[in-house]
């Protein structure tokens, strides 16, 4: 009963990710051709474009920057933008395939922290370079599953588990530091691998690239990906279905520690020294980033390729703001607003598909 | 050779017997209504079926060689699946990943630590699986939760027939469900009943599944109260009488055939 041959003529491999509704899909049967039919494929195609709306962000924000602000097409300019979104970038990932799964981390911006001050504290201590590489790597997968294992067995909400955490690697930087930078003895490697420049172009840029197109791969074409849609969608039914849900959900705990713990590596690298406000606000930033791209908050929704363009929207402000003489303290402010229209958006889209149900 | 029989099964959760002595039967290919009103063990005897809980006493047979489940990953290798009244599917993901969801191993590949899947296989597999079963969808692309009741149902249904499972066993499949989408989910269990698919359908209502059944099992107070075949040449007990047994309006069934057995152990705290 496997292997039909008509499929080969309809099965055209489908762009998920940017709409998902091809014509030659619909299986026409004339009864249930009706109104109400087509406006469910209409809100389908509506909803699998969920980035579009990230996609419409960034451009608008690209289009008023271009105007307002001197200098915004310039190879510096997109230098800086680029760099300030791939740092954002690597950690919007993680955010994303965790909040598909239906839970947050509000410990990333001190666990980058954390990662920076270790690799400094062992850079000074005459430790070799890969195996400080290795020890921040373990550290990060430690932090994440001891994050996971919190939510899934001692069932804890993630916001509290990782509140809690946020706190005390915070503390735990601040008091070991007092507060001051660590200078990275030696280290090149690391400069080499997170931070060297190319025209003014970072290769961290080139980390998040292959961070986003590996991981929204795993997303749109993977089991695992079928599992983390699964597992925010519905925890009951996936585990009637064999879905191990506590073991996707811990997994990703782990895959966001050590994305944040990279975002970490890539400001040591750039400074040649671990400041303890590294990450600082950082959790807040990639939350609203992954939400300007759709992603839906109660799980079992959301967009790789969305977070990105949330990402870079992100970025375009920041930078935009700097070029355009505007004090940066409005940033806050109109990532706020942004965010704001972003979530009636995707509870716009939200009900929607609840109504579609009946 | 039955697909499955059991034999006096009961289960005790404490003090509580949840079954007193069920007996069963189901042959291959034949849809079975596990007839019962609430608190009268169904739902423990599915769980028990499905590998989720194990029987206190009392054997089960699986194709004539005792089996004792020990997990539901055990009964879904036998070919037993299993489907939840509410837990069947994932509303908010697409028909076709819906359809493969635990089971993706059947239309991906591996690459290195990853199972990569072949969308456009499972795409049209869901489609020609639904098509077989009659489900006519604008899209296999649309989430699942924008469906009607019984075209979700249809999933699960389309589920047991790819993987060729043996046993298909449907808790409440048209409680929820208007009189039109009800007769939709019977046409889709006839069709898997017609790939050679044994269906259970439990149930409190006997006249939604009544046309289609080819033995039916009454539970009351944990035990099996009656057990008839329309194969057998002996008489089968109409509608009325079956949903007289299941309240209790009527306690000796007077047309049932022999294997009806009271003889179970324990269950008596369930005794009014």
């Amino acid at each position: 009963m496997r292997a039909p041959d008509l499929a080969s003529s309809q099965s055209s491999p489908s762009a998920e990710d940017g709409g998902t509704i091809s014509s030659g899909d619909v299986t026409s049967s004339g009864a249930a051709g009706g109104p109400a039919s087509e406006r469910i494929g209409a809100l389908a195609s509506l909803l699998s474009w969920q980035s579009l709306g990230a996609a419409v962000s960034a451009l608008l924000a690209f289009v008023i920057f271009v105007i307002v602000a001197p200098h915004f097409l310039s190879l510096g300019a997109w230098a800086s933008i680029l760099l300030l979104s791939a740092e954002l970038g690597v950690v919007a990932v993680g955010v994303t395939l965790l909040m598909i799964t239906g839970e947050y981390d509000l410990s990333i911006g001190s666990v980058a922290a954390l990662a920076a001050l270790v690799l400094a504290v062992l850079s000074a201590k005459g430790v070799s370079v890969v195996l400080a590489l290795i020890i921040v790597l373990v550290m990060g997968i430690a932090i994440g599953l001891i994050n996971g294992v919190f939510v899934t067995f001692a069932k804890a909400p993630s916001l509290i588990v990782t509140l809690g955490g946020m706190f005390f690697w915070q503390s735990v930087v601040l008091a070991s530091t007092e507060g001051y930078s660590k200078p990275l003895h030696g280290y090149g490697l690391v400069g080499t691998l997170f931070a060297s420049t190319w025209h003014e172009f970072s290769v961290s840029i080139l980390w998040w690239l292959a961070v986003v197109v590996i991981f929204g791969f795993v997303l749109r074409r993977t089991r695992l990906g079928n599992h983390i849609f699964a597992t925010g969608g519905d925890a009951g039914a996936a585990r009637n279905l064999g879905v191990h849900t506590r073991r996707v959900k811990i997994a990703m705990f782990v895959l966001t520690a050590v994305l944040a713990s990279l975002m970490g590596l890539m400001e040591v690298g750039r400074y040649s020294s671990a400041n303890p406000t590294i990450g600082q606000n950082m959790e807040l930033t990639a939350i609203a980033a992954v939400v300007i791209g759709g992603t839906q908050l109660s799980g079992g929704s959301g967009s790789i390729v969305g977070a990105t363009f949330g990402v870079l929207t992100l970025g375009m402000i920041q930078v935009g703001l700097q070029l355009a003489a505007v004090p940066p303290y409005f940033f806050e402010g109109i990532v706020g607003l942004i965010l704001l229209a972003a979530v009636l958006i995707n509870l716009y889209t939200g009900k929607l598909t609840m109504r579609a149900r009946s | 050779m039955p697909l499955l029989q059991t034999q006096g099964l009961t289960k005790r959760f404490g003090r509580v017997a949840a079954l007193g002595g069920v007996d069963l039967k189901v042959e291959p290919g034949e849809v079975v209504g596990l007839l019962g009103d609430n608190g009268a063990g169904k739902s423990t005897l599915i769980k028990i079926l499905a590998g989720v809980h194990r029987p206190t006493t009392g054997t089960m047979s699986w194709e004539g060689s005792p089996i004792s489940l020990a997990s539901p990953a055990e009964a879904i290798r036998l070919g037993i699946s299993v489907v939840y009244q509410d837990l069947a599917v994932v509303n908010s993901m697409t028909i076709y990943r819906n359809l493969f969801l635990g089971r993706e191993d059947a239309v991906s590949r591996r690459i290195g630590p990853l199972q990569m899947l072949d969308v456009g296989k499972a795409r049209a597999e869901s489609r020609r699986l639904l098509a077989e079963l009659g489900v006519h969808v604008k899209s296999i692309d649309v989430p699942v939760g924008s469906l009607s009741g019984g075209e979700r149902q249809s999933i699960a249904i389309a589920r047991a027939i790819h993987f060729e499972s043996k046993l298909l066993i449907m808790d409440e499949p048209t409680s929820a469900l208007s009189v039109k989408e009800s007769a939709k989910v019977l046409g889709y269990i006839e069709a898997a009943r017609r790939k050679g698919v044994a269906v259970i359908v439990i149930t409190h209502n006997i006249s939604s599944i009544y046309p289609i059944v080819d033995r039916v099992i009454v539970l009351a107070l944990g035990r099996t109260i009656a057990h008839a075949s329309r194969r057998d040449g002996s008489t089968f007990p109409s509608a009325t009488d079956l949903a007289d047994l299941i309240v209790g309006v009527r306690t000796s069934p007077g047309v049932t055939e022999s294997s009806v057995n009271t003889t179970g152990g324990g269950g008596d705290i369930c005794n009014p």
